[in-house]
């Protein structure tokens, strides 16, 4: 599903060199919930904009689904994002002038759905995450976990086969992030979608499958978890 | 609409009905008012064109003016060509006359204008000279021993009052002596005053024929005739009539003889006229410019989500260049009524130029000009901004 090998990211050069991604090679497989963990600075982020095809790395190899992802243009990243990714960010990122339901479709839309299908496939999506009733709704008028599963629900309108989030619940409350987590873990459960989600809270822990945990642009452990235990060594 | 279309159309009219309104009313004026300065000055020398035709028609040529053969000094037997022409289907009438130089003085103050000699009745049928006269009267048939003056000739009796050199303010019923290219000096009585505010006109003085070819000793003669007919504009033609029906002399048009003088005029005008478009232009391109970039440099982040969500960038630009259309869509509208208020406001009252009231014309070509200048300025303003913007790597974008 993914596929990394020897990803290095280096940022500037000589003796002010930054080494964020470190020599990182991984494998991510159909359907699995993954946590990427580590203290800031320790590559997490850098490895999810590899995954979400955001940035390049200096160096190494990434495949996502078969394609070797290094050989697209900008063009084909872009249509590879919209058709294949889906991606959380940690500040929701909704267009404050859509609704609800027009931040959700607006991929659907580029992907040349009509507008029947637009909100037939959204008022699905907006029911998955329970705010169908809140779907003619602007962002400004939802609080923040509303509207971070507003932003869930953009991801997954296209059906892509991994969703990333990058620290979805930094900027919510407990019970919220809470809710997020349960949500989220509940599509992966239902819809079989790959996640990878970068999460620096230790509490996150017990929602995911599998906990990959970085520091100094490498990967320190990589661990299969079942509620909350270990079942094997990677 | 295609797909990406569709999609940059459906962005741009939810940023524009839910954007900031007051900031899109303001653009949409400054536009507005760009698009009538695009074209009020114009349409405002087009009415100066126009009101200066039809004065060179009205006080200064007729239609056509017939001139003596190559090598020769008058039109001979005018009389006889006089009748020819008058008798020619769309002719209305015709004015022999004279020109001559000649010099005036009263009381010490001497001049040189030009001396027309002309039938006051003939005169009559061709121009309107006899329409301006502001003090005294027209010539008669029978005047021998009269002269009618133009108001700039008559001069004001404060001279720094002159614009060219004058009699130093003399008035109907006073005499001045006149001397002849022959070196024939008679006495006229100022018999009448013009005023056609036409500067050509109003600087000359007028005689009868009959008394300048008794000065010169000739007779059946002319140097021009001035021919009026039925309708303007089909002069070309009027022409190719004349010389059918065989008319040898040199046949002008009235806008030939004003060509050099109309040219300078239009060229002058055109050269303010350019300057004032570019800077009106400029103006656009700069208030829909930092309008458009402002709205996407605040749009940073956003953007870098939209392009990270899977929206290409080509979708973003056309967008904001729909919204840029949209301002021009509006401004050119807005504009459009508010030119034309002012132009019915103006054509009631018209503006008073030297040469008379000026009421704008507004041409269909002036219109489609500015319509596609601003229409390719919003284009150009809405594309850079967005363009750059939208250049930059996304995670650039979403960090701000």
């Amino acid at each position: 599903m993914i596929k990394g090998r020897d990803l290095f990211k280096i940022y500037g050069k000589g003796t002010v060199e930054v080494r964020a991604l470190d020599g990182v090679s991984v494998q991510i497989d159909r359907g699995e919930f993954i946590g990427v963990m580590g203290a800031s600075g320790s590559g997490k982020s850098t490895l999810l904009h590899l995954f979400g095809l955001l940035d390049r790395p200096t160096s190494g190899s990434l495949s996502i689904d078969g394609i070797d992802v290094g050989m697209l243009d900008e063009r084909g990243r872009t249509l590879f994002r919209l058709q294949r990714l889906g991606y959380v960010f940690q500040d929701y990122a909704l267009v404050p002038e859509l609704t609800a339901e027009e931040n959700v479709y607006l991929p659907s839309m580029v992907r040349g759905m009509t507008s029947r299908e637009c909100s037939r496939v959204c008022g699905e999506i907006l029911t998955l995450v329970g705010l169908r009733d809140r779907r003619h709704h602007f962002p400004g008028e939802m609080s923040g976990g509303e509207q971070q599963r507003v932003a869930i629900a953009r991801a997954l309108v296209n059906k892509p086969s991994i969703i990333l989030a990058d620290e979805p619940c930094a900027n919510l409350d407990t019970q919220n992030s809470r809710n997020i987590l349960e949500l989220i873990k509940r599509l992966n459960k239902e819809l079989g979608q790959t996640i990878v989600m970068v999460s620096h809270e230790e509490w996150h822990k017990k929602y995911f499958d599998r906990i990959i945990y970085m520091s100094d642009g490498k990967i320190l452990t990589d661990d299969h978890q079942e509620n909350g235990h270990l079942t094997e060594p990677v | 609409m295609l797909d990406e279309e569709k999609v940059a159309f459906f962005l741009a009219s939810r940023l524009i009905a839910r954007g900031n309104k007051g900031t899109l009313a303001l653009t949409i004026m400054i536009i507005a008012m760009v698009f009538v300065n695009l074209i009020f000055l114009p349409s405002i020398i087009s009415g100066v064109v126009v009101l200066f035709n039809q004065q060179t028609i009205d006080y200064s040529y007729g239609n056509l003016v017939i001139e003596p053969r190559s090598n020769q000094i008058y039109i001979e037997n005018v009389d006889q060509l006089q009748q020819k022409i008058t008798r020619i289907p769309g002719v209305v009438a015709s004015s022999p006359r004279y020109t001559a130089g000649a010099t005036i003085v009263h009381k010490g103050k001497s001049t040189t204008p030009l001396l027309y000699a002309i039938n006051p009745d003939d005169e009559k049928q061709v121009l309107k000279i006899y329409t301006k006269i502001i003090s005294g009267d027209y010539l008669s048939p029978g005047d021998t021993d009269q002269i009618v003056i133009g108001y700039q000739l008559a001069g004001n009796k404060d001279e720094k009052a002159d614009r060219i050199p004058s009699l130093g303010g003399v008035d109907v019923g006073q005499t001045v002596d006149v001397t002849f290219s022959n070196g024939v000096t008679r006495q006229y009585r100022i018999k009448g005053i013009i005023n056609s505010n036409s500067f050509s006109v109003d600087s000359n003085a007028y005689i009868t024929k009959n008394e300048l070819e008794s000065v010169l000793g000739i007779s059946n003669r002319a140097r021009q005739i001035l021919v009026r007919t039925q309708t303007t504009g089909n002069e070309e033609a009027m022409r190719t009539t004349l010389m059918t029906y065989g008319v040898q002399e040199k046949i002008w048009t009235w806008e030939e003889k004003s060509a050099d003088f109309l040219a300078s005029i239009v060229g002058s005008f055109d050269i303010i006229n350019l300057i004032g478009n570019i800077v009106s232009l400029i103006i656009a391109v700069v208030v829909i410019f930092i309008v458009i970039f402002i709205n996407t440099v605040y749009r940073r982040k956003q953007i870098g989500i939209l392009k990270a969500i899977g929206i290409d960038r080509s979708i973003i630009i056309k967008s904001y260049i729909f919204q840029a259309l949209f301002i021009f869509f509006c401004g050119t509208l807005a504009g459009g009524v508010l030119l034309l208020l002012v132009l019915q406001y103006l054509t009631a009252s018209p503006l008073v130029f030297p040469g008379g009231p000026v009421a704008p014309v507004l041409d269909t070509f002036l219109v489609l000009r500015a319509i596609a200048s601003l229409l390719a300025v919003s284009l150009i303003a809405g594309y850079v901004p967005s363009w750059l913007t939208t250049n930059e790597d996304i995670l650039s974008a979403i960090r701000g």
